[in-house]
């Protein structure tokens, strides 16, 4: 199962994995993989030709069997295109030189799986079936001399190992980068309450609205409304992508709950896709004030204060109005 | 190019993730940036339907490509309490959180075609396609 990744991202991957050729080497020594297991294994790399055929397809059966694993294949040419590229990756085993390239291309293969989301425990379970297969057929091969395929599979066992070390770092690697990038994203950059003119506030919300800032934008604003005595508020969400039930449901009760304090909420920057999917879930927001811009909504605003609008070209008059 | 995209879903942070990942795979599909809208919102009702009320499941989202028709489906699956009425939750309203009981019938609206199975004790798969224009 593998695809080309670029190769920078792979470079950087050795890197971020800490791969050096004293890692490989001490990656070797702790599974006492060594010269002779090279040996045992190229002596038994034409057997391994001859069965990789055969176990390739109970492999693919045996996926086809389970969901978790059925879904990467739905498509025939997705399935031929992998088994090939699997038949070389179970082929490179018996082949030596596990030196730097080779860690380079299991660690590739590794991300290509983790990135389409096959999970460890799919992973794993796919090398013991393998390995139950292969026992088999050494055990078979060499009807007369168990010794050499017990050494041989003993020696196959540990380049397993050793590629399965580099599968699960590969996993790990992604998941703390992914884990880093997200409570970046989540720390909560508290929206800004703006307080803009006398009894009226500004709360430019950026990025995803989930639970935990949602409630913490309610929480601000209501607090906000009572230390200001705001009459209005302007809740602009021109950067949230998106808005599902449940985030509007937190945005109406919000405007309910203001309301009960004497400020109106004015919800602006409704994206026209953001429009249109609240009217397909069925979101009634014929209760809330909105406008498409945050200029219109201070229109709003300053209507419900009672200021007076006066056109841009007055702007003197205007000046005078609002000292 | 990936055709198959898995992802455990156990949290917000990984409903936020789905999203992203829904978007960059509708957008390599061609589909218009409103329905990349329509989409993640339908992907977001469903991913947070397994949070809430199954703790974890997967979501499973797949390019279609069949002749010169693009599609993307998504498949929402869990091993949760499974749902006891299916034609009840599908009806705008109901809920039996605290909930607007759209999400079920919104993600339907949302998306082109759309399939709901569910066992009590079992778990419930939705599986929804939405074809680009
Ligand atoms: N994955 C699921 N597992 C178990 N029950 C579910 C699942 N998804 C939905 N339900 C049930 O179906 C009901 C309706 O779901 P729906 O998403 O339409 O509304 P909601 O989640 O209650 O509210 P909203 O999505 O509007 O915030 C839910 O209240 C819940 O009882
Ligand atoms: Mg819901």
């Amino acid at each position: 199962m593998a695809e080309q990744t670029n190769q920078d991202s792979t470079k950087s991957l050795m890197e971020e994995i800490g791969i050096t050729d004293r890692e490989i080497a001490n990656r070797c020594a702790f599974l006492e993989l060594g010269e002779k297991d090279i040996k045992e294994l190229l002596g038994i790399d034409p057997v391994a030709e001859a069965y990789a055929d055969p176990v390739i397809e109970d492999f693919y059966k045996h996926l086809l069997n389970f969901e978790e694993t059925r879904v990467f294949f739905q498509d025939r040419q997705v399935l031929e295109r992998v088994k090939r590229a699997q038949k070389q990756y179970f082929a490179r085993l018996t082949r030596g030189n596990y030196d730097k390239d080779y860690i380079e291309d299991r660690l590739k293969i590794g991300a290509v799986h983790e990135r389409i989301g096959l999970p460890v425990k799919a992973y794993l379970g796919m090398y013991n079936f393998y390995l139950r297969n292969v026992a088999a057929r050494l055990f078979d091969e060499y009807k007369n001399d168990r010794e050499k395929a017990l050494r041989a599979f003993l020696s196959l066992l540990k380049v397993v190992f050793l590629d399965m070390g580099l599968a699960i770092d590969t996993y790990i690697n992604r998941r703390e980068q992914l884990i880093g990038k997200q409570q970046e994203a989540m720390r909560e950059l508290p929206t800004p309450v703006l307080r803009v003119r006398e009894r009226l506030l500004i709360l430019p919300v950026v990025g995803v609205l989930e639970s935990y800032r949602a409630h913490q934008l309610t929480e601000q604003l209501l607090e906000s409304i009572g230390t200001t005595r705001a009459k209005a508020a302007i809740v602009d969400i021109t950067g949230v992508p998106v808005v599902d039930s449940r985030v509007a449901n937190h945005l109406l009760q919000t405007v309910s709950a203001a309301r009960l304090m004497g400020a109106t909420v004015i919800l602006t920057g409704l994206s026209s896709q953001i429009a249109q999917a609240l009217v397909a879930i069925g979101v009634d927001l014929s209760q809330v004030k909105t406008t498409v811009d945050l200029q219109s909504g201070l229109e709003e605003a300053e209507r419900l204060l009672g200021y007076r609008l006066v056109p841009a070209g007055d702007k003197a008059r205007s000046d005078q109005l609002h000292p | 190019m990936t055709d198959v995209v898995q992802i455990t879903v156990r949290s917000d942070a990984d409903i936020i993730l789905v999203r992203q990942q829904a978007r960059m795979l509708a957008k390599e599909l061609g589909f218009s940036s409103s329905d990349l809208t329509l989409i993640a919102t339908a992907l977001s009702e469903l991913a947070r339907n397994i949070v809430e009320y199954a703790r974890q499941g997967e979501i499973v989202l797949s390019q279609i490509r069949q002749g010169s028709r693009r599609g993307i489906t998504i498949i929402a699956r869990d091993r949760g309490p499974g749902i006891a009425d299916i034609e009840r939750a599908m009806l705008d309203g109901y809920s039996t959180g605290k909930g607007l009981g759209l999400g079920l019938p919104g993600a339907k609206r949302l998306m082109d075609e759309f399939e709901i199975t569910s066992s009590l004790g079992q778990g419930t798969t939705v599986k929804a396609t939405k074809w680009a224009r």
